[in-house]
Formats: C-alpha cells, structure tokens, sequence
C-alpha cells in the first residue's frame, strides 16, 4: 500500500508539472491566433475583419498569473472553453467527435503490433538462427526505417487506387449514417484496414526485436534449462517458462503505448484523411488555439499519466521483486 | 494465473480474427463513390482546410462550414472579380446618392426563407445590426432603415466604396436570429437561409451534404440535387481524391495541374486560374534605412526578375506585376498611360545598379554595397516556412539582388513569427499580400495612405511597411466622396500615377486564384471563354456557379 501511494504521489507532481507546461508552453510562441488566421488567408481576410474578431473572440488579455489560477478552475470543472479555430464549438466538442476514431485506429493498430511481434519474437528468440530468425528481423526493421508518409502514401496509392481493394480515405463512406448494423461495421473495418496496417507494418518490428531480445536472455537461464531437463514440452517452456518471464518490458512499452495512443496518430490522418486527435493538436498548434491545443495535451497528459499507473500497479502483481524492494 | 493470460492472448487473437473477417467481408460490398448517373448525383468537393467538420453554420463565424455564406446564406449583389460586373441577387436594384452619402436597395419580393416565410426589408436591416454588434465595421454606416421593399443606407461620411461592402454582406432571417440569445457563440445548425442548397443532410465529422433550399426564389436554377463536401486533412490527400476523378469541383492548389489532374482525362477535365486575388508583394519596412529612399525601392525593383519567379516559383500560373500594382482584378480601373510611363517594374540590372550609384551607395572593390554611412547593404527578407512557393520567390530575388551587389538573406522561421514581425514593425522586408476588394481603393489605401500607417511597436494589420503620403490621402478622400463614375476613374489613374512614382512598395505578381472542375457528372463550370464566376469554391461567386450547373443524366 505504501508503495501505492508512494507512486500516487509521484504521478501528482508529475501531473502539476505537465499541466504547467501545457499552460505556459502555447504562450511562448509568437503571434497571436487572429495574426494567425490572417497569414493563413493570405489576403483573403481584410484589415477590418482582424478587428471585427478580436472583438467576437474576447481573447483572453488578463495578466498570465490569473490565467493561471482560471486555467486550474477550468480543469477541475471539465471546462475546457471554447475552441479558437473552430470558434464557437467548445473544446471538449471537438475533443469528443475526434477521440473515439483515434482510440479506434490506434489501439487496433496497437494490438495487432503488439501480439504479432511479440509472438514473432518469440518464436524467433526459440529457434535462434532459423529462417525466423535470420531473415525476419532485417526486413521489419528496413520497412520500419521507411519514411511513414511515403510508405502510407504507396499502400493507398497500390491498394486504393490501383488495385481498388480498399477505400481511400475517411472512417466510413461518405453519405453513410452510423448505426450498429453489420453493414456499417463492415464498412468502418473496411477503411480501417489500409491505415491500421501501415501503422502495424513500421512498428511491428519494433515489438519484435525487444522481444526476441529479453528472450534470448531469459532462456539461457538455469530454470530453463531445469525445465528441459525435466522433459517438459517445449511449447510449455516458451510461453509459460521463457516468454512469461520476457514480457515484463513488453508491459512497460506497452503501456507507454496505450497513453500515447491517444495523442493520435498525426500522418495517418493526413495521408488517410482518418478524423482523428492527431491532425486536430497540428491544426491547433498551426492556428495558435490556446484552448484547444491545452484540451488535447491534457487528454494526452491524463491518458499517457493513467496508462503509467495502471501499469505500474500491473508490474506489482506481475513481479514479485517490485513489491519487496 | 498463468492459464488466464494465456486466455487473455487467445480471446485476443479471436478477436482479431474475427475483425479480420469482418473486413474480407467488407471488401466485396466496397464500392467507388461514383454511383450512377441519375440526376441525383451530388455535387462533390473538397476542403482540404478542414480535417473533420463540426456543424457550424454560423454566418458570423470566421469559421463557419464551407458553403454557409455561399449555398446557405446569399448577398443583395454577386460581384464577379474576373470580369467586373455585378449581378442582382437578393436586390433587384440600387442607386448611391448623388452625394456619396448613401445608397438606396430595392429587394427582390417573393423571395422566402428555406422555412417559407417571406423575406422583408427588416431582415436586412436587422442583419446590418446584428453585423455591427458581433464583429464591428461600418464605420461609415450612421443608420439603415426600412421603406417597404426599399432599405436606405445612410453614411456619416461620404464613402462611395461602401456600396460594394453593403451589396456583399449576407442577410439572416430576423425572425430565427432576434430570438438567439448569444448570436456569436450559435452553431446555428439546423440553418435558414434564401440560398439554393441550405437543408443540412448526414452531417458526419468527415462529411455532410446540403440539398434543395425547398422554397428558393429560383427554383429553376436548382437543377442539381445538392452538394457533398468532403473533409480532408492536407492538399495531398485531397488532390488524391480529385485526381482520382472523385470531386466534380475543387480548388485546393494542384501543383503541376496539366499532367497530374487534366491530362488524365482532358476531355472532361478543366483548370483555369484566373490572377484576381490579392497581388503579391516585396515589403520593404521603409522606417528602416536606406528603404526609405525611393531610388532604393526602384532600384531592388529594377533587379528583379519577374519572370523567373512567376514561371518557376509560381509554376508559370501568374505574371509579373506592372507598375500601376494592381491586379487582374482591376482591369478595367488600369491607366495605359501610367503603365507606359514607368519602367521601374522591368527587369534592368544595369540601370538598377545606375540608379543606386547615383542615389549614394557605392559598389565596393568585391561588389556588394554599402550603404551612406558605410555599413553594408544587406537585409533579411522573411517568409513563413510553410509557403513552399513564396519561398522559392524569395530564394530568386535574393539571387537577383546579389547581382547589383545588395545582400539579401532569406529568413523563414514559422509565419507566426514572421507575421508577428510585420505587424510590430521589427521586420526588415517580406513577401506580403495586400488588401482585395472589388475597387482599388483598398488596395492603395493599405500601401499608401497615411490613414493606415502606424508607429512602430503598434500592432498593424495592413501597411506593414509603414508609408503614407499627404497626397495619397487626398485622392483616396476624393475617391470615396465621388458617387460619379467618370470622376472616379480620373481620380484613379491619378492615384495610380503616384503610386508609380513613390514605388510605396515592390509589386511582383497578382495571386492566382485556383480550380480546377471535372465535367464527367456535372456541366456548366465557368472557364476562361464563359467567365461569369472564378472556380473558386469559397468566394461569394460560388453562388453563380451553383445556379448554372446542371447533372449528367447518361441515358
């Protein structure tokens, strides 16, 4: 318990430091939002209607230390206020109509990554010098180093539009309402496919090396080679002799991963036109959107500090040494 | 325990494969948006601005969703900036005061709201109040009042210019908007409007359609079914989707445009950019030495080569500007006779380099100059990192100015930072736009006029470079006080004239205004030979072009 709350306490004042940063970084950039929207015109806004939206706006002009204290208010009451580049929509609108989509595409994505690679790890970490071995690492990691943008771009360009075999962009198709028939969800898997995949192809080796890698150590350890000479079958050896002792940092990176997956995954939306959190947090650091980009940090923040958490709760039930010491 | 993870594992892959057969399953029943031809087909396009939308159809709002103020919400005049007339819209007609103090619009009658009441003199009223209290402007309005279907504007001050202000300005319903308790913060996402297409249909984040205003004033003009908008994140996976022959009308940048769009199927597939927005220019903060000397101004002007940098940066998509500084947009206000008197916008290396020997800038024994008092002639030119192509307009000038010996360095941090510079002053010189407005008043009041010069340190939004001349002012003031066509162009040729020979700043190239169109489901897009409207989706303009378009129907 004491270890508990020990973490408890950490996570606090981890907590207040990235909630600061998240109120001060945004005002270290130059400019201001309405400058912004005037660069961005390029003309097509007038001198006049700079004003006019200072005036609509209200931008917040009060000194930064009462900013400050009205910002902390905000977050305890949900009240993120009201989104600057996509003025009046409030900010936990916008946060909402995006997050499920992200949630969706990267913890599929994750979760394919995850079991695919550690499972290949695995096997490859068992039979060291097989074809598995030898040949499967060098390729995940030479398609990993690809540039995203440009391995995404070629899927959709090979798959979308040559071949014809998935949709090239969005959720779900155009024109579609959401509702829960197969349809819909046939559809929405769909156009799940290309982006999830291309995410799954550069990380997926990722998972695999770390995993053959704390692997390789683990079954060069006395106790499996006490198993084998008790003459256990070797499938039980590797899962639940070997692998369950090396998947102790495959649940740390894991859960690391899970926080992150809420911070969107910014060129698969691009390249995918997938709505996500991703885009919006470049959109809004783009468009200076004070209130808009400290909502997706603090999404980011909270998601990313929970994730930590539980995993550091999970690592106390699954590693007896992190209880004693 | 170790039994239960595994299971974990196994549920996992289960899932897994079960998601898979979800989409094997998925893949036959995909289809291209094309759909048939029947009619019904909506009119498809882009915004590769907008990631997702949320539903705001709020007029008001900088904001609001595409089409609001062009399908939704409609003008009392349509003016079309590539061939100068105005077409009656909402007004049938208008005259200005003889004066110059106030204009008088007769509406159209039957004209209705989407919800079927009609639409009165009191709307527009109302819709000029509201205006005013939510984002300001007007300055010059004293008051608007109603007289049967006549609405009379009244001005405190003469301001001729106003005319097109007030034409362009949306009109809201007063019934729906007087009962809105908080105008600038509605959504207002159930819209009513007189416009063609304004009921809002499957508003997802990714896209929405707006079909048949059911009450239109025009019902013969509505011969489509509607509009789809896509959203997107980025020009390039829009311009995937136009390529790919799945938007009808679209007008994102498409570098390359005749081989990447047309050439795939030049038969049903059009660009055309017509140069009529806002002109581009090289600002040269004239609070800072030597740019305060006109010679200095000319000089950095004589050295450029306009036609490199429109044909390579601007891909051949615009030309070089001349010395009159006004766009395309002006044609008809441009002076032959300013244009044939100066000769500061013509590439003239070896005059440039006369003209900055005589002004007192010697070339040393390397070549670069140094200024009067000695220290070298050298300066920054900022652009945002972000605008690939004024980069590359700023990479040749620098080049350019090299050889008359003047060293400029291109500086291109993020254009917050770089608009932050121009608009306190700090900035040394920049690629800069300028206002557009259906006169050339605006214009040269935004790079002339003493009215829009503030002192360094304060923050502008025009005038970056900060001049203004007495005498700019006074024919500007002579301009808007004219209510008389002639007296107006004498008044700007004369402008013009001045601004030839001040040289307030470097003009280089109108901006092109782009779209391109794609004939295979939808006929009627305006083009080069039929140019009532540019093909640009977002201008007040995109009304006339909804009106005239008509579907393929395949047989």
């Amino acid at each position: 318990m004491r270890f508990v709350l020990r973490r408890l306490g950490f996570y606090l004042v981890a907590f207040w430091v990235s909630v600061t940063l998240n109120f001060l970084l945004p005002r270290v950039m130059p400019g201001d939002p309405i400058s912004r929207m005037m660069s961005q015109s390029q003309g097509r806004m007038t001198p006049e209607q700079v004003v006019q939206m200072q005036a609509l706006f209200g931008l917040d002009n009060r000194p930064i230390l009462q900013q400050y204290i009205g910002y902390w208010h905000s977050l305890f009451t949900g009240e993120m206020g009201v989104s600057i580049s996509r003025f009046p929509t409030p900010v936990s609108e916008v946060i909402a109509s995006q997050i499920g989509w992200t949630i969706l595409l990267g913890s599929t994505a994750l979760l394919i990554a995850v079991v695919i690679g550690n499972l290949l790890g695995i096997l490859a970490a068992w039979r060291r010098g097989g074809v598995l071995d030898s040949a499967l690492p060098p390729i995940l990691v030479f398609i990993g180093s690809f540039p995203y943008f440009w391995l995404a771009m070629g899927a959709l360009d090979v798959f979308g539009v040559v071949l014809g075999w998935f949709p090239l962009r969005h959720a779900f198709s155009a024109g579609a309402t959401p509702s829960l028939s197969p349809e819909f969800i046939g559809d929405v898997a769909m156009h799940l496919v290309l982006p999830a995949m291309t995410i799954v192809v550069v990380s997926v080796g990722g998972w695999m090396l770390a995993m053959r890698n704390t692997m390789i150590t683990t079954t060069s350890e006395d106790y499996i080679v006490m198993a084998e000479a008790k003459g256990l079958k070797a499938n039980r050896i590797m899962f639940r002799y070997a692998a369950r002792n090396a998947t102790l940092p495959a649940v740390t990176n894991f859960g690391m991963a899970i926080g992150f997956v809420v911070g969107g995954a910014l060129l698969t939306e691009v390249v995918f036109a997938y709505p996500g959190v991703g885009f919006q947090l470049l959109s809004a650091v783009t468009a200076l959107d004070y209130p808009l980009m400290q909502g997706i940090f603090l999404t980011i923040t909270g998601a990313v500090l929970v994730a930590n958490f539980i995993v550091d709760m999970v690592y106390v039930r699954l590693d007896p040494r992190v209880r004693a010491s | 325990m170790a039994h239960r993870r595994f299971n974990t594992k196994a549920r996992v892959l289960a899932a897994l494969a079960v998601a898979g057969g979800l989409a094997l399953a998925g893949c036959s029943g995909a289809t291209t948006g094309s759909g048939d031809l029947d009619g019904t087909q909506l009119l498809t396009i882009p915004r590769e601005d907008k990631a997702t939308f949320s539903a705001n159809f709020n007029p008001f709002s900088p904001n609001s969703m595409p089409m609001t103020q062009q399908a939704i919400y409609e003008p009392m005049f349509v003016f079309n900036p590539t061939d100068g007339t105005t077409t009656p819209w909402l007004a049938t007609d208008w005259a200005s005061s003889e004066d110059g103090m106030g204009v008088t619009f007769t509406l159209r009658d039957s004209v209705q709201w989407s919800d079927g009441d009609p639409m009165t003199a009191e709307d527009v009223v109302f819709s000029f109040e509201l205006q005013k209290e939510l984002l300001g402007g007007f300055e010059y309005l004293e008051n608007v009042t109603a007289d049967g279907a006549k609405v009379v504007f009244t001005y405190n001050t003469a301001f001729s210019p106003g005319l097109f202000e007030i034409g362009q300005q949306i009109i809201i319903p007063k019934h729906i908007w007087a009962d809105i308790a908080d105008p600038a913060n509605e959504t207002n996402s159930e819209p009513v409007g007189t416009g063609p297409y304004t009921e809002v249909t499957n508003f997802q984040t990714q896209s929405y359609s707006l079909l048949r205003n059911p009450h239109y004033w025009q019902p013969d003009k509505q011969k489509i079914e509607g509009i789809l908008m896509l959203a997107f994140a980025g020009n390039d996976p829009a311009n995937l989707a136009t390529t790919n022959g799945e938007t009808d009308w679209a007008d994102q940048f498409i570098p390359n445009v005749q081989n990447a769009f047309v050439a795939k199927d030049s038969e049903h597939r059009g660009y055309w950019f017509p140069s009529v927005d806002a002109m581009i220019n090289l600002q040269l903060n004239t609070t800072k030495a030597p740019f305060d000397d006109v010679a200095v101004r000319k000089a950095i002007s004589m050295a450029i080569d306009r036609e490199e940098v429109t044909s390579v940066a601007m891909q051949g998509y615009t030309h070089p500007a001349d010395c009159t500084g006004l766009s395309d947009a002006y044609g008809t206000w441009r002076s032959a006779d300013v244009v044939a008197s100066c000769d500061w916008t013509t590439l003239d290396v070896k005059g440039a380099n006369a003209l900055l020997d005589d002004a007192g800038y010697p070339q040393g024994a390397d070549g670069t100059r140094t200024l009067p008092d000695g220290s070298p002639f050298a300066f920054d030119i900022s652009v945002g990192s972000a605008s690939s192509d004024w980069l590359s307009v700023a990479n040749i000038i620098s080049q350019n100015l090299a050889e008359i010996g003047v060293t400029a360095t291109v500086n291109s941090p993020d254009w917050s930072a770089v608009v932050a510079g121009y608009e306190d002053g700090s900035f040394d010189s920049g690629i800069v736009w300028s206002n557009n407005a259906p006169t050339p008043y605006q214009y040269y009041r935004g790079v002339m006029s003493t009215a829009t010069v503030l002192p360094v340190g304060e923050q502008a939004f025009q005038n970056y470079h900060r001049f203004g001349l007495p005498a700019a002012d006074d024919l500007l003031a002579q301009f808007a006080a004219s209510g008389d066509d002639a007296e107006q162009v004498t008044v700007m040729n004369e402008l013009q004239a001045v601004y030839a020979e001040n040289a307030p700043l470097v003009p280089l190239f109108p901006g092109p205004r782009w779209g391109v169109y794609n004939t295979t489901r939808f006929t009627g897009f305006p083009s080069e030979d039929n140019p009532y409207a540019p093909l640009s989706t977002r201008s007040t303009t995109a009304v006339l072009v909804l009106t005239t378009l008509e579907p393929v129907v395949s047989k």
